[in-house]
């Protein structure tokens, strides 16, 4: 981040990129961990005996 | 479908008023979309659930997809395969967070009268549009010309790299932009085939291995690569090309699409290759996604890039509808003349191999453009 409104003149401070990039990745970490976490079923789940299940949502 | 027609519709407004107020105006909308599901939830109307989520919300989406990637590509004149894939990578990721999101708050706000859906629709809105007000406050565009320091296009340029600007209305003349249409309309109608059916199809292909559990895992697993491959692949064709980057796409997907259904219960019974090959697919899928627009910006440069991307994404809308048509059609079809459900599979599967070889002939055919439609007296000065 830039500090003027045409990104040109000035250094990005450490402190606001720092904070960006938590705004950013904290939301995004937590989402992939609980998909990595949701994934992690098949390869823990033993045989069942099959029904279709509706599909969880996933990216477009 | 929301979603193409919006970026299709608003993108060359974009181009002029600034992704600031795009994302601003994306914000609005998609925040508002989610209020008025409230409503539409409280009333118990219907209606009011497909205008708000659907066209109001659908409607910011599309403003919201294409708003970031010319800026982006500015920034990261030397990479903006790299820059493509963080932006449309951060949509891939949104769905991970939302998903989990509904289902926590709806448990949150669920009590013996109501399942908590209109508060879960409320809350979700609210913090929606504050993260993208986030986006639109911080969002800065580089000057004209600006490029990281010491870097210099002429090491990067190509003949399927153009060092002139099209505009969005003499791009939607060209053959190039028809061509890399077809190209994205067949690599999202063979990706949604899987995504659609990955659950039904992984338990039906492995009966008795897997079951509902196990394969919302393999969903979620398809998720991850759909995500990862937006950027890995993306970052990839700033290296290989855009061209071979999908010739890839296309024709390994082909020979992987036309694989997978050995894979199962009938034929290998191999559940990892399975996963191994779907998971690929699925990164392709999201690769195809993230790439599109630096590929664009090669094609018709950085001028009009987003609102090219925007009417492209028409090509998603189309696939949207056909992708889930084709694949429940075929596979009614195939189970009424007697096929088993695993075997249904196989014909829906090497459809999309076929697909995705239509799709691989017009990336064949992708030539850069021709000189009448350059914007005039506006070359994209990239040399040093």
């Amino acid at each position: 981040m830039a500090a003027n409104t045409n990104g040109e003149g000035t250094k990005s401070s450490g402190v606001a990129l720092l904070v960006a990039w938590l705004f950013v990745g904290i939301p995004l970490g937590w989402g992939v961990y609980n998909t990595a976490l949701s994934s992690m079923k098949l390869f823990q789940a033993g045989p069942a005996p099959a029904m279709p299940a509706p599909a969880p949502s996933s990216p477009r | 479908m929301i979603l193409g027609l919006s970026a299709a519709t608003f993108g060359k407004w974009l181009e002029g008023a600034g992704p600031r107020k795009a994302m601003f105006a994306s914000a609005v909308c998609f925040a508002l979309g989610f209020y008025i599901s409230y409503l539409g939830v409280q009333a118990h109307q219907l209606w009011l659930l497909y205008v708000g989520y659907g066209v109001v919300g659908g409607t910011g989406l599309g403003l919201g997809y294409i708003s970031p990637v010319s800026t982006l590509i500015k920034w990261f004149p030397d990479r903006p395969g790299l820059a493509t894939g963080m932006a449309i990578m951060g949509f891939g990721g949104g769905a991970m967070i939302g998903s989990p999101l509904a289902v926590k708050l709806m448990a949150h706000f669920h009590t013996p009268d109501n399942v908590g859906v209109g508060s879960t629709f409320l809350t979700m809105g609210t913090i929606y549009f504050l993260f993208m007000m986030f986006g639109v406050f911080t969002i800065r565009v580089p000057r004209e010309g600006w490029k990281p320091a010491g870097w210099t296009s002429m090491t990067h340029a190509g003949a399927m790299i153009t060092t002139h600007d099209v505009e969005v209305n003499a791009a939607f003349g060209t053959p190039q932009f028809w061509l890399l249409w077809i190209v994205l309309c067949m690599n999202v109608t063979a990706g949604i085939g899987i995504i659609e059916q990955a659950s039904p199809m992984i338990q039906e292909l492995f009966k008795g291995t897997i079951g509902p559990v196990a394969a919302a895992g393999f969903v979620g697993l398809l998720s991850i690569f759909n995500m990862g491959g937006r950027f890995f692949w993306s970052s990839v064709s700033d290296y290989i090309g855009r061209k071979p980057t999908y010739v890839i796409f296309l024709a390994a997907g082909a020979v992987l699409y036309w694989v997978l259904p050995y894979t199962g219960g009938n034929h290998w019974n191999s559940v990892g290759l399975f996963v191994t090959v779907s998971v690929v697919l699925l990164s392709m899928y999201g690769g195809g996604f993230a790439t599109i627009p630096a590929y664009l910006r090669d094609m018709f440069g950085g001028y009009n890039v987003s609102a090219i991307h925007g009417r492209l994404l028409t090509a998603w809308s189309v696939a949207g509808v056909l992708g889930p048509v084709l694949v429940n059609y075929m596979r009614e079809y195939e189970l009424r003349h007697g096929v088993d459900k695993a075997g249904a599979y196989q014909a829906v599967l090497h459809f999309m191999t076929l697909l995705l070889l239509v799709g691989f002939m017009a990336n064949l055919l992708v030539r850069p453009v021709a000189q009448k439609y350059w914007r005039t007296g506006s070359a994209t000065e990239k040399a040093a």
